[in-house]
């Protein structure tokens, strides 16, 4: 059997991690092809049930990404938005929620390499914890049955 | 059932290498609701769009997903193509194939896959797209600047130049700031009034420039390119249209003993007054708190001597309402009150004063003429110590930064005083020398090589009176720690730059960001330095940081460029990617639950709370509304809103939701 | 303190200042009940005693009791704090309700308006007891998968009578993201997807605003210990970003703690 290979799905902001990310394409540094990027405006975007859904979703991991503090574009969005995630990580974990497989970073613009290197270390984490089935198992009815039955 | 277009790029060979360009579209074919689905080496190329215009018309498409390269490349192109084939251009999305799959990844079939993802999720977000449209905003073309100091007279002036209508109010009397005050320049010893009255000269002939002396903005409303404020004019008590400036009242004024708040204390004035004799306007002013007619209900002697019958003891404050398009805050900076040190006897001490009382005695318009007399007796000081960093850099008391313009005043106070006292002494105690700029380092030399001013690299503990004279008390670092102690004559503190009286109040009103020390802040500390984060508000000099006259006037003349690139056209057109707060069907107007803890979380303060009326004007609901002016569409209040009621234009709740499902 | 209620309501409502005073009475069996007085001789019927536990102020937002007119309440510490959060989110003005203030020490409080109660919640932070840190610490020594299995046990009891919402005085929304269906955010049924995520929203958006009055866990049909979440985040609050009278994530701090950002 093939080696298991993560879904990961990536909330990323606009203005750093999405430019950073495209700056590792074009100084063509590869890496792991698992990620599937969301872009927002901002961090401050990142509602906290859409991580959520992600997992309901199927991900076996969450990368969220956004500009490092004092760089954001809108000035605050970041900084609001790591106040939500301090407390929404420790309530997944309070929960039983394995908050392993959410990995939050900030890859400024000019950090293309540090994003290849995010992704990568992320997918080898994610990888290593094997499929997340724990919730996965959760959701016999399909989260998505609304778009597959919709236009 | 949706009619999307899907476009797919080759870009040349740099997606088709890894990607299957082909086999992505046709996968794409099948995907429900996508009716057109090809591919194409070129999408950027002039065929390519024509083969997206065409395809809009033929399928009637109502969304495009043009999947090549980052939207931060092509995103505009493609939506101006949209656009020009009649879609709007909010109804096209680009997947990132480009950047974010086929030059990291290599040729092998989990690109591809990842590549239908990509494409996958943005159809279905495009199906979710609402069509946009830009918003509009008038822009009045007339500048408030705050603040008649050398950067607001620069603004002022830019944007005068540039055509455009300009009001300028500042706080006292006179405008000229404190650069009126200095006696000459570093690096190049010119006199500061010389360089300076011609341009306040300027400000008050210019046809575009309104000016109010003695005002102070009341309040601000509105938004960029709409504000509407209000500008207390205090009563001068003197009719401006009137006095002509012959400055007879002052003269006959019988009370004369007042400290002089333009010579810094070191000299008196009298009650209704010019702050100095290049004032501009050259009206004068009644101090009430002063004069004896206000005290004691009689005297009128101004009114009695004035040839034009100007005085005006009833005037009253007046309030001006004005519409403005933009506002360059040039408010300034003070320096620090004598309470803060104790320890160097200001304040106890005739003979210990601030760097700006040091101005007033060197000038040739000061208190003594600009003969080097100290405060106390009148004295020629034969030994003066200049302390530099004089609450500047000291974390113990609250004032971690450097005050930046020290450094270089202290060097040129030590001079002009060698210069005037050939055989005095002047030490500088300090703690680095910091001269960045151009003839700046080169300067400081000067005045230790050329002039013998004695730098000792060391703090000063403590400062005492003792037979007479000033015991200057210090370490010198660079001898280990040795103690120094200097008998000197006058001591000049270098006192630290700070934020003006008033600062906070003014950003509060204005609703500008401050940092801890109450300078005001920029939207960016590199990229966006005269910019505020209220959209239309600009910053000119020391109300920002402590700094000196070359940068302060480049700056203003930043300033004034962004204002005169928002007067350049008529209205500002915007992204319509801003967040709403959705209205329903009564009773419930909105879901919004007015909670208003959206308010604070908004970095442009662009949420205010709205009450919802019915026909009758009954209040029947109070919710929140984002001014579209001012919200630059992060959407941090998005994703606060418990109940979901404000969402953000082409990053709405939908949309993401159905690009995440698509996964 | 029962007498000094009855006393203070009659004068209430005998004066005209409220139209109904909001407090405890006999229910059916010995179970207490809200009562919701509106003439002064019936100010008797209320009572106060160890059962009155009940958080009153989830009435002050319902428009069946904002019809009748000016409300008094009897309010006791977790009420007081419902009022006042209430307050800070705008949900009634300075002059629309009155409360009878009640101390941890039964002598009723002076809160003639709105700033004595900030000031009176103030004065008397938002604390978990021992006992309640016990309790939290004896699930963080569990092993994560411990936790989950123990959470899905309990939430797997969970019908989604939404008897949680209804008892919070903080869950006020006229409609709740859970009846949200343009998307779907939460799932409709009460299977353990929709259970884990309709508990993991509810606990979200009661951060910071939650006053730990434990109605939520009272008010459950099927027991499950739901005030274990919002204490969680009450305590995280409380470590991470201080004591503040403001909505603490409507604000932020540049030093907020990022040791699990890379």
């Amino acid at each position: 059997m093939a080696e298991f290979e993560p879904k990961v799905i990536a909330f990323v902001c606009n203005w750093c991690t999405y430019t950073g990310a495209d700056l590792t394409g074009t100084s063509r540094i590869k890496h792991a092809s698992n990620v599937r990027i969301i872009r927002l405006p901002c961090t401050g975007r990142i509602d906290f049930m859409l991580l959520m859904k992600a997992f309901a979703k199927g991900a076996d991991g969450i990368i969220v990404s956004g500009c490092h503090p004092n760089d954001c574009h809108y000035t605050s969005g970041n900084f609001h938005a790591r106040r939500r995630w301090i407390v929404y990580r420790s309530l997944l974990n309070f929960m039983g929620v394995d908050i392993r497989r959410i990995i939050f970073s900030w890859v400024s613009a000019a950090e293309g390499a540090k994003w290849a290197e995010v992704v990568n270390t992320a997918v080898n984490e994610f990888r290593a914890l094997g499929p997340y089935d724990e919730y996965k198992n959760l959701a016999p009815i399909r989260a998505n049955w609304r778009t597959e039955h919709a236009g | 059932m949706s009619r999307i277009g899907v476009f797919v790029c080759h870009c040349g060979t740099n997606i088709s290498a890894t990607v299957d360009c082909p086999g992505v579209a046709e996968t794409l074919s099948h995907v429900p609701g996508v009716v057109h689905s090809v591919d194409y080496k070129y999408m950027c190329s002039d065929p390519g769009q024509t083969m997206i215009k065409d395809a809009i018309k033929e399928h009637k498409l109502d969304g495009v997903v043009v999947s090549a390269c980052s939207p931060h490349m092509h995103e505009p192109t493609f939506r101006r193509a949209c656009a020009e084939a009649g879609l709007n251009p909010y109804l096209c999305e680009m997947a990132n194939l480009r950047e974010h799959c086929s030059w990291v990844h290599d040729k092998e079939e989990a690109t591809t896959v990842k590549a239908i993802d990509l494409v996958r999720k943005m159809v279905e977000k495009v199906k979710k797209n609402q069509p946009l449209y830009s918003i509009k905003v008038p822009v009045t073309k007339t500048a408030l600047v705050l603040g008649g100091g050398i950067a607001g007279i620069q603004a002022a002036l830019d944007i005068a130049n540039a055509g455009h209508k300009v009001v300028m109010v500042e706080r006292d009397p006179s405008i000229g700031g404190h650069m009126s005050q200095l006696s000459e320049t570093f690096p190049t010893l010119d006199c500061s009034q010389c360089i300076l009255t011609p341009r306040m000269v300027e400000v008050a002939q210019h046809p575009n420039i309104t000016l109010h002396t003695y005002s102070e903005l009341e309040s601000l409303e509105g938004f960029i390119g709409n504000f509407k404020v209000k500008i207390r004019k205090k009563a001068r008590c003197v009719d401006e249209k009137l006095c002509t400036g012959c400055g007879l009242c002052s003269q006959k004024c019988p009370t004369k003993k007042n400290l002089s708040e333009f010579n810094e204390g070191l000299g008196y004035r009298p009650a209704i007054y010019s702050p100095f004799p290049q004032a501009v306007p050259n009206k004068p002013v009644i101090d009430k708190t002063q004069c004896t007619f206000f005290l004691k209900g009689k005297c009128k002697v101004c009114e009695k001597v004035c040839p034009t019958k100007a005085i005006r003891y009833d005037q009253e404050d007046q309030i001006l309402d004005i519409d403005i398009g933009a506002i360059v805050l040039a408010t300034g900076f003070k320096v620090l009150q004598p309470d803060f040190f104790p320890e160097y006897g200001y304040g106890k001490y005739k003979d210990v004063i601030q760097g700006l009382q040091f101005e007033r005695l060197a000038s040739a318009s000061g208190p003594t003429s600009g003969e080097m007399k100290r405060p106390s007796d009148g004295k020629e000081p034969e030994t003066v110590v200049f302390v530099a960093c004089a609450g500047s850099r000291d974390e113990a008391k609250g004032l971690p930064y450097c005050s930046k313009i020290c450094c270089m005043y202290t060097a040129k106070h030590a001079m002009l005083y060698k210069h005037k006292v050939h055989h005095g002494n002047a030490y500088v105690f300090y703690m680095d020398i910091r001269s960045g700029g151009k003839m700046y380092d080169e300067f400081v030399r000067r005045a230790i090589e050329e002039d013998g001013v004695k730098y000792i690299r060391g703090r000063v503990s403590t400062i005492y009176e003792e037979d007479g004279k000033l015991i200057v008390k210090g370490a010198d670092t660079l001898l280990g720690h040795q103690t120094v102690e200097i008998k000197a004559d006058m001591v000049v503190l270098a006192s630290a730059a700070v934020a003006n009286d008033g600062a906070e109040e003014l950003a509060q009103k204005l609703h500008v960001s401050y940092d801890p020390y109450h300078f005001f802040a920029e939207a960016h500390p590199k990229l966006r330095p005269v910019e505020t984060n209220t959209a239309g508000i600009f910053l000119a000099g020391a109300c920002q940081a402590p700094r000196d006259i070359p940068e302060t006037v480049s700056q203003a003349s930043g300033a004034a460029s962004k204002v005169a690139a928002l007067f350049s056209q008529s209205e500002l057109t915007r992204e319509p990617i801003i967040a709403v707060v959705n209205r329903t069907a009564p009773p419930l107007h909105s879901t919004c639950t007015g909670c208003a803890l959206c308010v604070p979380a908004c970095p442009y303060q662009a949420i205010e709370m709205e009450d919802i009326k019915n026909r009758d004007g009954k209040v029947v609901k109070r919710a929140a509304k984002i001014n579209p002016g001012l919200c630059q569409g992060c959407g941090t209040c998005v994703a606060l809103c418990r109940v979901k009621a404000i969402d953000l234009q082409g990053f709405s709740n939908e949309q993401i939701f159905a690009e995440l499902m698509a996964l | 303190m029962q007498d000094k209620i009855r006393q203070k309501a009659r004068e209430l409502l005998s004066s005209g200042a409220v139209k109904v005073v909001i407090g405890y009475g006999e229910g059916t069996g010995s179970r207490v009940r809200a009562l919701f007085i509106q003439r002064p001789e019936d100010a008797d019927r209320l009572i106060m005693d160890e059962r009155c536990v009940q958080n009153l102020a989830v009435y002050l937002t319902k428009h069946e009791v904002r019809a009748i007119g000016k409300p008094a309440i009897v309010a006791k510490m977790p009420v007081i704090r419902s009022i006042n959060h209430l307050a800070y989110e705008e949900q009634f003005n300075e002059g629309d309700i009155a409360v009878i203030g009640i101390s941890d020490s039964d002598e009723l409080v002076d809160l003639p308006d709105l700033t004595s109660v900030r000031e009176y919640a103030a004065k008397n932070p938002l604390l978990l007891t021992a006992e309640e840190r016990a309790e939290l610490d004896k699930l963080e020594t569990m092993t994560r998968e411990e936790r989950w299995n123990y959470w899905l046990e309990e939430l797997s009891n969970c019908i989604k009578c939404y008897a949680c919402r209804a008892s919070c005085p903080m869950c006020y929304c006229p409609r709740c993201t859970v009846e949200v269906n343009q998307p779907q955010w939460i799932s409709v049924p009460a299977h353990e997807i929709g259970n884990v995520e309709w508990h993991i929203m509810r606990a979200m958006h009661l951060a910071g605003r939650c006053v730990n009055c434990g109605e939520c866990t009272r008010a459950c049909p099927v027991k499950i210990p739901l005030r274990l979440l919002n204490q969680r985040i009450i305590a995280d609050i409380a470590v991470n970003f201080g004591q503040s009278e403001d909505y603490a994530l409507a604000a932020f701090n540049p030093n907020d703690k990022e040791d699990f950002i890379r």
